[in-house]
């Protein structure tokens, strides 16, 4: 297969990946509005009593009783305060199996999309913006697959899918740079080493990104109970939440840390310096930092864990910012050019 | 407020009052708050905010050239923004002084910290509570076995789990794990003192020498034959290795298919002939992007790469006064180049000065000024404009790649119009008013070399491996206590029973410790029934 094919597949992969995860998104939030207990109960009650007014008049000679039964039956509706509603409830628990099924589908697809692209280009698969961005959500991808399952955290999925969905939108609008060889400096099998880890890290705070937002909700929630409970309080205790973030944030502090290492090494070949605050540089010692800065706060006796979490989570607004604006910005005009915007 | 985590609530702590501490109890106050796990805190924050500037302003470290056009460009703010430092953000007394108090800070915890860490580690683990099962992670069990044999098995069990075990008295046995953990963080922390230890000695000691090498033209290390040279403060000038290094050949390879990046370079080879020493054997060797030359302590480095046209100018009598191959610097992905001829060799206010473009691939209507269009030198062409007057007046030394012109005149063709010079290879221009020719020989590339010594990058990488390795202890292990202690009781039949409690504590929010009760639990159930 020529090259340009390659790419070709590679493309096609990606699109039905986007397609797959639209679907997962869909399966995640009939997931989560499964979850919520009572707004669904009174939704499906309300449905039901149209039902019945409806039932009446066609079968006006009929038990009301009987009629209700057999609307019910017909739109396949579990009885109001069943168990089919609630975080363990049958029809939760299928909309979260299929939303996870499609989400490795999609994950699947994905992933042999950059390897498709890497073959195409015979180098790793991560030479500019837009191989960058569908690399990364890869990442993410993998990352949720693998640890959804053992974790339950189909909760989670519609928060993870969405962002994935919006940035290979981005990546095939926007970003999209034709297949093509890679400029000198990136021609080192420290690529492969330093940009992976990169992803691997950006995709654990991504997941424990998410976690602190939602973390941040059903907090808010514990603090300041809601009159009508629904889909935030079916979710794991706030406490649990935040046990779950510092961990995922944990992992992906100790990989950028390395990653912060290994682009020194790397830098030091390509460019002489192991490091000469070049902008990329700098945001990466800024995401470092910041990322220090909860793990100490964590560990700090008097500070809150929301507030460390606000710190997370700006921690995590500068992996966002060092992933766009450094790259495509001319303000951050560096060494580190290799968007091929 | 209501809180719903775990955490230890905000510890309320009454304000120590100055007028009743003295002198050295206001420095000792100061002290701890310097070192204070808040402080540090606030420092991280303060260090990740302060260095966001020196990523948005250009930097001198990095870009001296930007830097002066900013200035320009942007001249009420552009000195102020000088005067506070932010076109050198990471030299500023602002960083700095966040980064030594970090460190500061760093260090007065490190100190206690190790010295209670070294207690720890020698002393043994604490005696087991009475009632263990009062823990938060507890199990508990009836056993036929006896007592002895019970806490026999919990030890084994414990041992096996690399547990520090020791009993207090005879009913019971405490037991310790994660040592490592503070061990981890101690290491973590000191090794981030190494990396800016192996910065300041790489700072004091290190240099770097850049150089425009043409090809064919031999290059031999030593202060005055850089172009620049920017040693630290403590380099002793003798220790400068003493190579030769000959460019045979700069290769340099763009890609020319048609596209988004046409005209992007593939690669940048210098092929180079070295000698260790003067007299020395030449061995020949090949200096790539990411693949540097090591040599006698120090490292070469290609950075860079352009054009120098081979330039020779004539007085009216043909006699040569100027013939070199000037470098002429890339501005662009295209190359094109600047580049200045100063011919000296005449008297003062009649010497000559060229300044212009050279392109590698020239765009040949200059439409919109002289351009190029492609990097290599497929069509390559000078154009050049000519001053006369005094090169270098008032004897100030200036860089060679820019024309002062401020004691000089353009040099004008007999209806008025400036004289530009556009020479393709071998051609040569007559200048007006008899000041002789200009001719473009031919054009051969340069190799941009970056010959650097760091002594302390040995120390900033080992810290950086240990500070990884630190930070993975510390953060994943966990500080555990189990306690098991037994107690005789008779069972309902009358036989003697040992009634067996476990109990474990962890410093930290710890799922895995309920699993290490549990196995210390199942193994004492199936160990001591089986006997």
């Amino acid at each position: 297969m020529t090259p340009e094919t390659l790419a070709n597949l590679a493309n096609n992969a990606l699109y039905s990946s986007m397609v797959v995860f639209t679907l997962a998104m869909l399966a995640f939030v009939a997931h989560l509005s499964a979850r919520a207990p009572r707004r669904a109960q009174a939704r499906a009650s309300a449905r039901t009593d149209a039902l019945v007014a409806a039932g009446v008049g066609a079968a006006a000679d009929g038990g009301t009783r009987d009629a209700r039964d057999v609307a019910r039956d017909r739109a396949g509706e579990p009885a109001p305060g069943s168990a089919a509603y609630g975080p363990e409830s049958l029809r939760s628990r299928q909309w979260g199996s299929i939303g996870l099924t499609l989400t490795y589908l999609a994950t699947l697809l994905l992933v042999g999309s950059v390897v498709l692209r890497g073959v195409a280009v015979a180098r790793p698969p991560w030479g500019n913006m837009f191989e960058f961005a569908t690399a990364a959500v890869a990442a993410v991808g993998v990352a949720y697959s693998v640890l959804a399952r053992r974790n339950r955290w189909e909760w989670l999925g519609v928060f993870i899918v969405t962002p994935i969905l919006l940035v290979l939108g981005l990546a095939v609008t926007v970003l999209y740079t034709e297949a093509h060889e890679l400029m000198p400096a990136l021609k080192s099998y420290w690529l492969a080493i330093h940009v992976t880890v990169a992803f691997l890290a950006v995709s654990l705070f991504t997941l424990g990104a998410a976690v602190g937002a939602v973390y941040l909700l059903r907090r808010r929630r514990e603090v300041r109970p809601s009159a009508r409970p629904g889909v935030i309080e079916s979710l794991p205790s706030a406490a649990a939440l935040e046990r779950t973030a510092y961990s995922l944030n944990m992992g992906g502090f100790i990989l950028w840390t390395f990653t912060l290492i290994a682009g020194s090494i790397w830098a030091k070949q390509a460019w002489g310096a192991y490091w000469q605050w070049d902008p990329k540089e700098v945001w990466t010692f800024v995401i470092w930092a910041v990322y220090a800065a909860y793990m100490h706060s964590r560990a700090t006796a008097g500070v809150d864990a929301r507030k460390s979490m606000y710190i997370a989570l700006a921690g995590y607004a500068a992996v966002i910012i060092n992933f766009t604006a450094v790259n495509l910005v001319s303000t951050f005009v560096g060494m580190h050019n290799y968007s091929g915007m | 407020m209501t809180s719903t985590d775990t955490r230890t609530p905000r510890r309320t702590t009454p304000e120590p009052q100055p007028p009743d501490l003295g002198v050295l109890g206001m420095l000792r106050w100061a002290w701890r708050q310097l070192t204070s796990m808040r402080t540090a805190l606030f420092l991280l924050l303060l260090i990740s905010v302060a260095a966001v500037p020196g990523s948005i302003f250009p930097q001198r470290n990095i870009d001296p050239g930007r830097v002066a056009d900013y200035l320009t460009r942007h001249q009420s703010s552009g000195p102020w923004l000088d005067r506070l430092g932010f076109f050198d953000v990471f030299s500023s007394p602002w960083f700095s002084a966040i980064y030594l108090l970090l460190f500061i800070s760093l260090i007065g915890c490190i100190v206690p910290r190790a010295k209670v860490h070294l207690k720890a580690l020698r002393s043994r683990p604490p005696r087991a509570p009475a009632r263990p099962e009062r823990l938060e992670h507890h199990a508990s069990l009836t056993t036929s076995a006896a007592p002895e044999q019970v806490l026999a098995t919990a030890r084994e069990v414990l041992a096996s789990r690399r547990f520090r075990v020791h009993s207090h008295d005879a009913a019971s046995v405490s037991a310790e794990s994660g040592y490592l953990r503070e061990t981890g963080n101690l290491v973590f922390h000191v090794a981030l003192t190494g990396i800016i230890v192996g910065m300041a000695v790489g700072h004091l000691f290190g240099w770097r020498g850049d150089v425009i090498v043409p090809e064919g033209q031999k290059f031999a290390s030593s202060i005055s034959t850089y172009n620049t040279f920017s040693p630290g403060p403590w380099v002793n000038p003798a220790r400068i290795p003493s190579f030769v290094l000959t460019v045979d050949k700069m290769q340099a390879d763009f890609i020319q298919t048609p596209g988004k990046t046409f005209g992007q370079p593939r690669d940048f080879i210098a092929h180079t002939t070295v000698q260790a020493r003067p007299g020395a054997a030449a061995v020949p060797e090949q200096i790539s992007v990411n693949h540097p030359l090591s040599i006698d302590g120090a490292d070469v480095f290609l950075l860079g790469n352009g054009y120098t046209p081979v330039i020779t100018v004539r007085d009216a009598q043909g006699e040569v006064l100027y013939h070199d191959a000037t470098p002429f610097l890339p501005q662009d992905q295209t190359y094109r180049s600047v580049g200045v001829v100063k011919v000296s060799a005449l008297p003062a206010p009649k010497q000559l000065g060229l300044t212009g473009f050279f392109l590698p691939t020239a765009e040949p209507t200059f439409a919109n000024g002289p351009a190029s269009v492609f990097p290599d030198a497929l069509d390559p062409e000078l154009a050049l404009s000519v001053w006369e007057g005094t090169l270098f007046p008032g004897g100030m030394p200036q860089s060679v790649y820019t024309l002062n012109t401020e004691a000089m005149k353009q040099v004008t063709k007999p209806d008025g119009s400036p004289v530009l010079v556009r020479l393709k290879p071998g051609q040569t221009y007559e200048l007006p008013g008899d000041r002789g020719s200009v001719t473009f020989d031919s054009v051969k590339r340069f190799a941009g070399l970056s010959v650097r010594h760091d002594p302390g990058e040995l120390i900033a990488l080992v810290s950086a491996i240990l500070t990884t390795a630190g930070l993975i202890l510390a953060l994943t292990l966990k500080r555990r206590r189990v306690f098991v202690r037994v107690r005789q009781a008779d069972d309902p039949d009358g036989r003697a029973a040992t009634v067996v409690s476990i109990g474990g504590l962890s410093k930290d929010s710890d799922a895995g410790l309920t699993a290490v009760i549990q196995a210390v639990h199942d193994r004492l159930a199936e160990r001591t029934t089986a006997t």
